[in-house]
Protein backbone atom coordinates (compact mmCIF):
# COMPACT_ATOMS: atom_id res chain seq x y z
CA UNK A 1 0.00 0.00 0.00
CA UNK A 2 2.73 2.34 0.88
CA UNK A 3 4.10 4.30 -1.97
CA UNK A 4 7.55 3.55 -3.09
CA UNK A 5 7.80 6.84 -4.87
CA UNK A 6 11.29 7.88 -5.78
CA UNK A 7 13.19 9.22 -2.86
CA UNK A 8 14.86 12.47 -3.49
CA UNK A 9 18.56 12.23 -3.38
CA UNK A 10 20.09 15.60 -3.86
CA UNK A 11 22.41 15.36 -6.78
CA UNK A 12 22.43 11.60 -6.56
CA UNK A 13 21.50 9.09 -9.17
CA UNK A 14 18.15 7.46 -9.24
CA UNK A 15 17.70 3.80 -8.68
CA UNK A 16 17.04 1.66 -11.70
CA UNK A 17 13.51 1.23 -10.54
CA UNK A 18 12.90 4.97 -10.44
CA UNK A 19 14.50 5.41 -13.81
CA UNK A 20 12.17 2.82 -15.22
CA UNK A 21 9.15 4.53 -13.78
CA UNK A 22 10.09 7.89 -15.15
CA UNK A 23 10.96 6.35 -18.47
CA UNK A 24 7.63 4.65 -18.62
CA UNK A 25 5.65 7.85 -18.13
CA UNK A 26 7.85 9.70 -20.56
CA UNK A 27 7.28 7.03 -23.16
CA UNK A 28 3.54 7.16 -22.66
CA UNK A 29 3.40 10.92 -22.96
CA UNK A 30 5.47 10.76 -26.11
CA UNK A 31 3.56 7.89 -27.62
CA UNK A 32 0.35 9.74 -27.13
CA UNK A 33 1.52 12.11 -29.83
CA UNK A 34 3.07 9.42 -31.98
CA UNK A 35 -0.23 7.58 -32.08
CA UNK A 36 -1.81 10.55 -33.80
CA UNK A 37 0.04 9.41 -36.88
CA UNK A 38 0.80 11.65 -39.83
CA UNK A 39 -1.51 14.65 -40.16
CA UNK A 40 -2.79 15.24 -43.66
CA UNK A 41 -0.87 18.44 -44.07
CA UNK A 42 2.39 16.50 -44.04
CA UNK A 43 1.16 13.79 -46.36
CA UNK A 44 0.02 16.47 -48.78
CA UNK A 45 3.25 18.34 -48.45
CA UNK A 46 5.41 15.34 -49.22
CA UNK A 47 3.19 14.24 -52.06
CA UNK A 48 3.31 17.66 -53.61
CA UNK A 49 7.02 17.91 -53.21
CA UNK A 50 7.41 14.54 -54.75
CA UNK A 51 4.82 14.88 -57.45
CA UNK A 52 6.47 17.28 -59.86
CA UNK A 53 7.48 15.84 -63.22
CA UNK A 54 10.74 17.72 -63.15
CA UNK A 55 12.80 19.09 -60.37
CA UNK A 56 12.12 22.77 -60.94
CA UNK A 57 8.41 22.26 -60.75
CA UNK A 58 8.76 20.27 -57.60
CA UNK A 59 10.43 23.16 -55.90
CA UNK A 60 7.51 25.44 -56.53
CA UNK A 61 4.73 23.24 -55.48
CA UNK A 62 4.76 23.61 -51.73
CA UNK A 63 4.33 27.30 -52.21
CA UNK A 64 1.14 26.86 -54.10
CA UNK A 65 -0.68 26.09 -50.91
CA UNK A 66 0.06 29.43 -49.35
CA UNK A 67 -0.22 31.59 -52.42
CA UNK A 68 -2.40 31.49 -55.46
CA UNK A 69 -1.15 30.27 -58.79
CA UNK A 70 -0.28 33.72 -60.05
CA UNK A 71 3.07 33.83 -61.75
CA UNK A 72 4.71 36.39 -59.51
CA UNK A 73 3.69 34.68 -56.40
CA UNK A 74 5.01 31.41 -57.61
CA UNK A 75 8.38 32.89 -58.23
CA UNK A 76 8.37 34.49 -54.88
CA UNK A 77 7.39 31.25 -53.29
CA UNK A 78 10.24 29.56 -55.04
CA UNK A 79 12.61 31.98 -53.40
CA UNK A 80 10.97 31.23 -50.12
CA UNK A 81 11.80 27.60 -50.42
CA UNK A 82 15.34 28.36 -51.35
CA UNK A 83 15.65 30.78 -48.51
CA UNK A 84 14.94 27.94 -46.18
CA UNK A 85 18.16 26.19 -46.97
CA UNK A 86 20.95 28.45 -45.80
CA UNK A 87 22.39 25.77 -43.58
CA UNK A 88 22.11 23.36 -46.44
CA UNK A 89 24.52 20.53 -46.57
CA UNK A 90 26.15 20.97 -43.25
CA UNK A 91 23.70 19.04 -41.17
CA UNK A 92 25.24 15.69 -41.23
CA UNK A 93 28.87 16.51 -41.27
CA UNK A 94 28.94 16.45 -37.53
CA UNK A 95 29.39 12.86 -36.57
CA UNK B 1 14.87 17.11 -56.42
CA UNK B 2 12.83 14.15 -57.39
CA UNK B 3 12.49 11.96 -54.40
CA UNK B 4 12.51 8.22 -54.47
CA UNK B 5 9.39 6.74 -52.93
CA UNK B 6 11.51 5.01 -50.34
CA UNK B 7 12.89 8.36 -49.25
CA UNK B 8 9.47 9.90 -49.05
CA UNK B 9 8.19 6.92 -47.11
CA UNK B 10 11.07 7.18 -44.68
CA UNK B 11 10.22 10.83 -44.14
CA UNK B 12 6.57 10.07 -43.63
CA UNK B 13 7.44 7.33 -41.20
CA UNK B 14 9.50 9.76 -39.18
CA UNK B 15 6.76 12.40 -38.92
CA UNK B 16 4.88 11.11 -35.86
CA UNK B 17 8.03 10.91 -33.83
CA UNK B 18 9.28 14.23 -35.16
CA UNK B 19 6.06 15.82 -34.02
CA UNK B 20 6.34 14.32 -30.58
CA UNK B 21 9.88 15.60 -30.33
CA UNK B 22 8.89 19.03 -31.61
CA UNK B 23 6.01 19.30 -29.17
CA UNK B 24 8.26 18.38 -26.31
CA UNK B 25 10.73 21.03 -27.40
CA UNK B 26 8.41 23.94 -27.94
CA UNK B 27 5.42 22.95 -25.89
CA UNK B 28 2.88 24.09 -28.41
CA UNK B 29 1.31 21.85 -31.01
CA UNK B 30 0.80 24.50 -33.66
CA UNK B 31 4.30 25.77 -33.46
CA UNK B 32 5.57 22.23 -33.35
CA UNK B 33 3.75 21.38 -36.55
CA UNK B 34 5.15 24.45 -38.25
CA UNK B 35 8.55 23.34 -37.13
CA UNK B 36 7.99 19.89 -38.58
CA UNK B 37 6.82 21.40 -41.83
CA UNK B 38 9.86 23.59 -42.06
CA UNK B 39 12.03 20.61 -41.28
CA UNK B 40 10.52 18.60 -44.13
CA UNK B 41 10.92 21.48 -46.55
CA UNK B 42 14.50 21.94 -45.60
CA UNK B 43 15.17 18.25 -45.77
CA UNK B 44 13.71 18.14 -49.25
CA UNK B 45 15.77 21.09 -50.36
CA UNK B 46 18.87 19.32 -49.11
CA UNK B 47 17.97 15.78 -49.92
CA UNK B 48 21.16 15.40 -51.90
CA UNK B 49 23.12 15.66 -48.72
CA UNK B 50 21.28 12.74 -47.21
CA UNK B 51 23.15 9.50 -47.64
CA UNK B 52 20.89 6.59 -48.44
CA UNK B 53 21.29 3.85 -45.95
CA UNK B 54 21.95 6.19 -43.07
CA UNK B 55 19.35 7.01 -40.47
CA UNK B 56 16.72 9.28 -42.03
CA UNK B 57 15.04 9.80 -38.72
CA UNK B 58 18.23 11.01 -37.03
CA UNK B 59 18.91 13.32 -39.95
CA UNK B 60 15.46 14.89 -39.70
CA UNK B 61 15.75 15.22 -35.94
CA UNK B 62 19.02 17.05 -36.42
CA UNK B 63 17.46 19.49 -38.84
CA UNK B 64 14.48 20.04 -36.60
CA UNK B 65 16.64 20.62 -33.58
CA UNK B 66 18.77 23.15 -35.43
CA UNK B 67 15.69 24.99 -36.63
CA UNK B 68 14.26 24.99 -33.16
CA UNK B 69 17.43 26.32 -31.63
CA UNK B 70 17.70 29.18 -34.05
CA UNK B 71 14.10 30.03 -33.33
CA UNK B 72 14.61 29.48 -29.63
CA UNK B 73 17.34 32.06 -29.48
CA UNK B 74 14.87 34.59 -30.73
CA UNK B 75 12.23 33.57 -28.25
CA UNK B 76 14.36 32.81 -25.29
CA UNK B 77 12.34 34.65 -22.75
CA UNK B 78 9.17 32.99 -23.79
CA UNK B 79 10.55 29.52 -23.37
CA UNK B 80 12.44 30.18 -20.20
CA UNK B 81 9.26 31.11 -18.48
CA UNK B 82 8.95 27.52 -17.46
CA UNK B 83 6.60 28.05 -14.57
CA UNK B 84 4.27 30.23 -16.48
CA UNK B 85 3.14 30.39 -20.04
CA UNK B 86 5.20 27.55 -21.38
CA UNK B 87 3.99 25.11 -18.80
CA UNK B 88 0.53 26.44 -19.31
CA UNK B 89 0.66 25.88 -23.03
CA UNK B 90 1.63 22.30 -22.41
CA UNK B 91 -1.33 21.80 -20.17
CA UNK B 92 -3.96 23.43 -22.17
CA UNK B 93 -3.75 22.05 -25.64
CA UNK B 94 -6.97 20.27 -26.48
CA UNK B 95 -5.33 17.75 -28.80
CA UNK B 96 -3.63 16.13 -25.92
CA UNK B 97 -6.38 14.44 -24.05
CA UNK B 98 -4.27 13.78 -21.09
CA UNK B 99 -4.84 12.36 -17.76
CA UNK B 100 -3.96 14.35 -14.72
CA UNK B 101 -0.72 12.54 -14.18
CA UNK B 102 0.34 13.24 -17.72
CA UNK B 103 -0.28 16.91 -17.14
CA UNK B 104 1.81 16.90 -14.03
CA UNK B 105 4.53 15.11 -15.83
CA UNK B 106 4.47 17.52 -18.74
CA UNK B 107 4.65 20.49 -16.47
CA UNK B 108 7.67 18.98 -14.76
CA UNK B 109 9.20 18.18 -18.13
CA UNK B 110 8.71 21.78 -19.21
CA UNK B 111 10.74 22.94 -16.25
CA UNK B 112 13.83 21.07 -17.34
CA UNK B 113 16.58 23.03 -19.03
CA UNK B 114 16.21 22.55 -22.80
CA UNK B 115 19.46 20.64 -23.15
CA UNK B 116 18.41 18.12 -20.57
CA UNK B 117 14.92 17.82 -21.90
CA UNK B 118 15.95 17.08 -25.44
CA UNK B 119 18.56 14.56 -24.33
CA UNK B 120 16.06 12.74 -22.16
CA UNK B 121 13.48 12.63 -24.91
CA UNK B 122 15.82 11.49 -27.63
CA UNK B 123 17.16 8.66 -25.52
CA UNK B 124 14.20 7.91 -23.31
CA UNK B 125 11.33 8.23 -25.76
CA UNK B 126 12.45 8.56 -29.36
CA UNK B 127 14.52 5.43 -29.09
CA UNK B 128 17.86 6.82 -30.18
CA UNK B 129 21.06 5.41 -28.82
CA UNK B 130 23.32 7.66 -26.79
CA UNK B 131 25.61 7.84 -29.80
CA UNK B 132 22.81 8.89 -32.13
CA UNK B 133 21.54 11.44 -29.65
CA UNK B 134 25.04 12.84 -29.34
CA UNK B 135 25.26 13.20 -33.11
CA UNK B 136 21.87 14.92 -33.22
CA UNK B 137 22.81 17.31 -30.45
CA UNK B 138 26.34 17.77 -31.74
CA UNK B 139 27.98 16.97 -28.47
CA UNK B 140 29.91 14.17 -26.81
CA UNK B 141 28.28 10.91 -25.79
CA UNK B 142 29.30 11.55 -22.19
CA UNK B 143 27.53 14.88 -22.29
CA UNK B 144 24.33 13.23 -23.40
CA UNK B 145 24.60 10.65 -20.65
CA UNK B 146 25.08 13.26 -17.99
CA UNK B 147 22.24 15.39 -19.32
CA UNK B 148 19.94 12.38 -19.28
CA UNK B 149 20.92 11.57 -15.73
CA UNK B 150 20.43 15.10 -14.56
CA UNK B 151 17.10 15.28 -16.34
CA UNK B 152 15.88 12.16 -14.60
CA UNK B 153 17.02 13.32 -11.22
CA UNK B 154 15.47 16.72 -11.71
CA UNK B 155 12.19 15.26 -12.90
CA UNK B 156 12.05 12.97 -9.96
CA UNK B 157 12.75 15.91 -7.70
CA UNK B 158 10.04 18.01 -9.23
CA UNK B 159 7.46 15.29 -9.04
CA UNK B 160 8.19 14.16 -5.53
CA UNK B 161 8.58 17.71 -4.23
CA UNK B 162 5.09 18.37 -5.45
CA UNK B 163 3.87 15.41 -3.51
CA UNK B 164 5.83 16.22 -0.40
CA UNK B 165 4.34 19.66 -0.07
CA UNK B 166 1.09 18.14 0.82
CA UNK B 167 0.56 14.54 1.65
CA UNK B 168 -3.11 14.75 0.92
CA UNK B 169 -4.46 15.46 -2.52
CA UNK B 170 -1.42 15.20 -4.66
CA UNK B 171 -0.37 11.64 -4.58
CA UNK B 172 -1.46 11.07 -8.15
CA UNK B 173 2.08 11.57 -9.23
CA UNK B 174 3.35 9.05 -6.78
CA UNK B 175 0.69 6.69 -7.89
CA UNK B 176 1.84 6.69 -11.44
CA UNK B 177 5.43 6.66 -10.44
CA UNK B 178 4.62 3.53 -8.52
CA UNK B 179 2.44 2.03 -11.18
CA UNK B 180 4.87 2.50 -14.02
CA UNK B 181 7.85 0.39 -14.79
CA UNK B 182 6.54 -2.71 -13.20
CA UNK B 183 8.25 -4.59 -15.99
Amino acid sequence: MHTDAPVRKAGGRLSREDQRRLGDILQRVYDEVVRQGVPDRFKDLLNELNGGPDSDQAGQKPAAQKAGPAGDEEREADRLVEAKSPESSQHKGSN
Amino acid sequence: MTMRPSVRDAMLAAVPSLRAFAISLCGNVDRADDLVQETLLRAMANIDSFQPGTNMSAWLFTILRNLFRSEYRKRRREVEDADGSYAESLKSHPEQQSRVEFEEFRVALAKLPPDQREALILVGASGFSYEEAAAICECAVGTIKSRVNRARTRLSDLLSIDGADDFGPDHATRAILSAGGRG
